[in-house]
């Protein structure tokens, strides 16, 4: 079969075969004694033979498949209700995987929307200790090991030094480590927050994605002072600009600051990052610009402390990378440390590259994580299906035997009916594959849109059937067709005539077969693996949910605003804050309001390293710090256990009341009164912050994690103010009101963002949360598909054995005792599925071992649900087909024999 | 003669011929024209078609062999498909030929 489609699409040989056969039929002639001449008269126009002698060959061919096809559609159509349970448990299958794949793609496997995205390479720094003359780092500053730290982030000018530097071939591109939320208004609307990234000027050149209206960012666009220059997303574009064509040199407001718009980048380009898609990109320098008002101590643009800037360049294939790495790793050190700073040169961080190809991790590691293990799970689901299909096929290649025996007899080549099963395995493999497709699609958006709980609309991953999902879902479908398929098509092909005489004969007293009680153990098998999966991400999220946070997440909502954007000096925020919480305490509904400064377990927050006197001074041993109003803890429920809460008063030049939780006072102050003590922050201080009072234990920032101390300051305005609300019913319920009551007070400042704390709590959880529900709608389709495998063997095993329960229910057997003769016999499937299940079940449940909190893989509970689980459905399976055989009356039995 | 019919006495032809052993195509064709007294000339333009036709068919089976003179040449031979196809066919077709001639006769 496979030289016939290597003929019919290169016909090369082919040619030359028919060729060489019609110049040996000339030579014949020849030598029959007739001229050249004559011969060739009497061949006739060789080329046509040569056309339709090949033509002929292939048409029979293809007659011969298209026979098969229609044949086999006429086999599917007869048993249309298999049929349907084939396709439908296909599409499923391969959906899900088409889905949860797509995501992959998206997140992970697909690179960057930019020319040559091999050729990039993420420049990445490591130091043993935070960087000497640096205040601020951004750029995923975090702890490797070895007591060394890694980040990506250099100073602004740092950047323009090196890049300046380098070849024209190699170029140097810089970009915000982080996007920035500005306000921005357009068209003389309200202003909406947005993301802006930053970049630098080379931007779009180097990475080959020129903006399809309008220009690039140029040199001269990169400079403090001069005009503010944007290039609009062509997201923005669309919705924002209405996707005018005479955008370019129109005017957006920036917080405060107008900005001329430059250029348009093109669909689809979302920078270096994926899942982000800024609205706004920038030059570097007009961060200072667009940064009006910044509150004192605030991290700004071109401040040399200020680490913000991230690089990734390109390394054409024929540099010499290393020389290259090591040659910019010696300017960077050079140029790192401000001058007048003695350093030792082991302080000075240390250059190195990584491949850039699909730019900025756009997941965390969880997340990343829970991707693959739902990859795993799929599939799990998969196996599942094309068991479940191989087996109902086989029983339908059983009940084909006599047609195969007989077309064997009629001296039909096994060949061919390999092939004819193989080709209807195949017709339903592409009808599974193409519902497959829809499943996938529909599903994908549903599991994306779960994934992006709680983050803003600019997150979202390019989801799209690109060719790489499309050939992911043909070659799974290929390969189910011959997972599923090739058994049962070995089977029937085998088929010998006298068997199948003496089946009719074996039906009497046979048990069921071997291999199918096989598979259906097996489905059970990995059912109960995707049910143990399903289990242990369901009860972790429910331990991480049932964590004690110390205050009561109901009623619970924080209204975020950002009147620094608006041009508020610090003082004019303190007022405005003190305006905003009265107005909002007298709404009905509203109980209690505070300002806050960090949002409790929203995912972010301020940790500070404690200087105690008597105890040592350690970097990173301290506590989790917040400053907050005077009514937060009766707003948030927090008990406070002695002492007072602080004020605005209470913020002194040279010292500052706080409250500290218990867990601070057992870590810090262990065998004393705390009242009255005092600390500091950081190396220097040891005695600014007073303890005037002691607030029952919370958590922070984060669920999982142990709990950490923490201290209350007084409420310092600046910043993003956030106003925790605690409503009489349901919080959610407020945004509206709490949204046209801040615009009321001043319609500069609007709402930036509304969370309920369950909201926020959620969004945290969103992985888990994504994990559970996914794995548990698998295990329950794993768990379906497995019950109608057992049940429709059983119905199978019946109707094949009517005749023997019919005797036996003849010669005296109870309805209870051909029950018990069913349920025994699935029970024993069922039973061998689970012993051949508990080590698989393991193996997934240790695969999961970092993503569960607080639970072990061999964790009992799960196990006994599980098991349970599944037993109540074999049972349920089994016994539908068992109370039909009780009911077999004998006579009719008989009458069929 | 439709030309299927037509078709099918080449075929039916091309089998007998091979009846007697494997044989390259002008060989084929040299025997149904010595065989029908020179009556049935076999074009080489329907052979060739109907030989690859008849090989994917599975009535015979093609492969290269070299001739006494040394030269490459595409040999059929017949499968037990064609056997059976001739058996079956040649039937037919011989009802159906005295038939016509017995009509041919009566006036």
């Amino acid at each position: 079969m496979w030289s016939r489609l290597v003929r019919t699409f290169r016909t090369g040989r082919h040619d030359a075969d028919i060729e060489a056969e019609l110049q040996f039929h000339l030579d014949m002639d020849v030598a029959d004694g007739r001229s050249r001449r004559e011969a060739r008269l009497r061949l006739g126009n060789v080329a046509r033979i040569h056309e339709e002698t090949r033509e002929a060959g292939i048409l029979e061919w293809l007659d011969s498949v298209l026979r098969d096809i229609r044949f086999g559609l006429r086999q599917l159509r007869r048993t249309p209700g298999l049929s349907i349970a084939v396709v439908l448990s296909l599409a499923i299958g391969i959906g899900a995987n088409t889905a949860i794949f797509s995501l992959v793609d998206a997140a992970l496997v697909r690179p960057l929307p930019v020319t040559d995205p091999d050729s990039l390479r993420l420049v990445i720094w490591t130091s043993h200790a935070f960087p000497p003359g640096a205040d601020n780092v951004n750029g995923e500053f975090r702890p490797i090991g070895g007591g060394r730290y890694q980040s990506a982030a250099i100073p602004a000018y740092v950047y323009r030094r090196l890049a300046g530097e380098q070849p024209a071939n190699r170029p140097l591109i810089g970009f915000g480590a982080e996007t920035d939320a500005v306000a921005i208004a357009a068209d003389g609307r309200p202003a909406e927050q947005v993301r802006v990234q930053y970049v630098s000027a080379n931007f779009f050149q180097a990475l080959g994605a020129p903006p399809v209206y309008g220009r690039p960012f140029r040199d001269d666009d990169d400079r403090v002072g001069g005009e503010p220059v944007v290039v609009v997303s062509h997201r923005f574009w669309i919705t924002q600009l209405g996707g005018r064509s005479n955008v370019l040199d129109g005017t957006v407001r920036v917080n405060t600051v107008a900005a001329r718009i430059v250029g348009v980048a093109p669909p689809r380009f979302f920078g270096l990052r994926a899942g982000e898609w800024p609205d706004v990109f920038a030059p570097l320098a007009a961060k200072v610009a667009f940064q009006t008002n910044a509150n004192p101590g605030e991290p700004r643009g071109e401040d040399d402390k200020n680490w913000w800037v991230r690089l990734i360049a390109r390394m054409p294939p024929e540099s010499s990378e290393a020389a290259a790495t090591t040659e910019l790793g010696a300017r960077f050190r050079s140029l790192a440390v401000p001058d007048g700073i003695n350093v030792t040169s082991a302080d000075v961080p240390e250059l190195s590259m990584r491949p850039g190809r699909h730019g900025v991790d756009g997941l965390n590691s969880q997340e990343a994580d829970a991707l693959w293990i739902l990859m795993r799970l799929v599939g799990v689901v998969l196996l599942i299906v094309c068991v479940n299909v191989a087996n109902l096929l086989l029983s339908r290649a059983v009940g084909r035997q006599r047609e195969s025996a007989v077309r064997l007899a009629l001296g039909a080549a096994r060949s061919r009916l390999l092939r004819q099963h193989l080709l209807e395995s195949a017709l339903l493999a592409l009808l599974g594959g193409i519902g497959g497709l829809l499943v996938g699609n529909v599903l994908a958006l549903a599991i994306h849109q779960l994934f992006e709980t709680g983050r803003d609309a600019s997150n979202a991953f390019d989801l799209r059937l690109d060719p790489r999902v499309l050939a992911y879902t043909a070659g799974l479908s290929i390969l189910t067709a011959v997972l599923f398929g090739l058994i049962p098509a070995l089977r029937a092909s085998r088929a010998d005539l006298n068997d199948v005489l003496k089946a009719q004969a074996k039906a009497v007293t046979g048990g069921l077969p071997r291999l199918p009680r096989l598979l259906v153990s097996i489905q059970i098998a990995l059912c109960l693996g995707a049910l143990v999966a399903a289990g242990l991400l369901g009860r972790s999220l429910e331990k991480l949910r049932a964590t004690d946070i110390g205050f009561d997440r109901h009623n619970l909502a924080y209204a975020s605003v950002s009147p620094s954007r608006a041009g508020y000096r610090t003082d004019q925020i303190k007022t405005y804050v003190d305006r905003v919480t009265s107005e909002l305490a007298h709404l009905p509904g509203v109980v209690r309001v505070s300002p806050v400064q960090t949002r409790l377990l929203a995912g972010g927050g301020n940790h500070a390293s404690l200087n105690v006197p008597g105890r040592p001074y350690q970097p990173g041993v301290g506590a989790n710090l917040n400053s907050v109003g005077e009514e937060f803890f009766e707003t948030m429920g927090i008990p406070l256990l002695a002492g007072r809460v602080v004020r605005s008063a209470d913020v002194h030049p040279d010292s500052e009341a706080v409250v500290v939780d218990e867990l601070f006072v057992k870590q810090f102050f262990p065998d004393a009164n705390p009242l009255g003590r005092r600390f500091g922050m950081g190396p220097n201080d040891s005695g600014r912050y007073e303890i005037v009072g002691v607030a029952a234990n919370s958590r922070y920032n984060s669920l999982r994690d142990a709990a950490v101390p923490n201290f209350y300051m007084p409420y310092h305005p600046g910043g993003t103010v956030h106003f925790v609300i605690r409503t009489a019913m349901d919080a959610s319920a407020m945004a509206e009101t709490v949204r046209r009551t801040i615009a009321a007070v001043e319609a500069t400042v609007p709402l930036t963002e509304f969370h309920t704390q369950s909201g926020l709590i959620d969004r945290q959880l969103r992985t888990e949360r994504l994990l559970s529900f996914v794995s548990a709608a698998f295990g329950l389709i794993a768990l379906m598909l497995a019950a109608i495998g057992l049940g429709g063997l059983l119905a199978y095993f019946i109707a094949r054995r009517t005749s023997e329960i019919g005797v036996r229910i003849a010669l005296g057997a109870s309805a209870v005792d051909v029950i018990s003769l069913v349920l025994r016999d699935s029970m024993s499937i069922v039973l061998t599925g689970i012993l051949l299940g508990l080590p698989c079940a393991y193996a997934i449940g240790r695969s999961l071992r970092s993503t569960l909190f607080r639970l072990e893989p061999l964790d009992p509970l799960t196990a006994a649900l599980s098991l349970a689980a599944l037993l109540t459905v074999a049972l349920a399976a089994a016994w539908v087909p068992a109370r039909r055989a009780a009911t077999i009356s004998p006579i009719a039995a008989l009458r069929e024999e | 003669m439709p030309k299927a019919e037509l078709q099918g006495a080449l075929e039916l032809l091309v089998l007998k011929s091979l009846r007697r052993g494997p044989n390259h195509g002008f060989a084929i064709a040299s025997y149904i024209q010595q065989a029908s007294d020179d009556v049935l000339r076999v074009e080489a333009g329907s052979l060739y078609p109907a030989l690859h036709r008849m090989t994917e068919a599975g009535l015979i089976s093609a492969g290269w062999q070299l001739t006494d003179a040394g030269r490459r040449a595409r040999v059929y031979a017949i499968t037990a498909k064609g056997r059976r196809k001739l058996d079956a066919d040649g039937k037919r077709w011989q009802a159906v030929a005295s038939a016509v001639a017995r009509i041919l006769r009566a006036t």
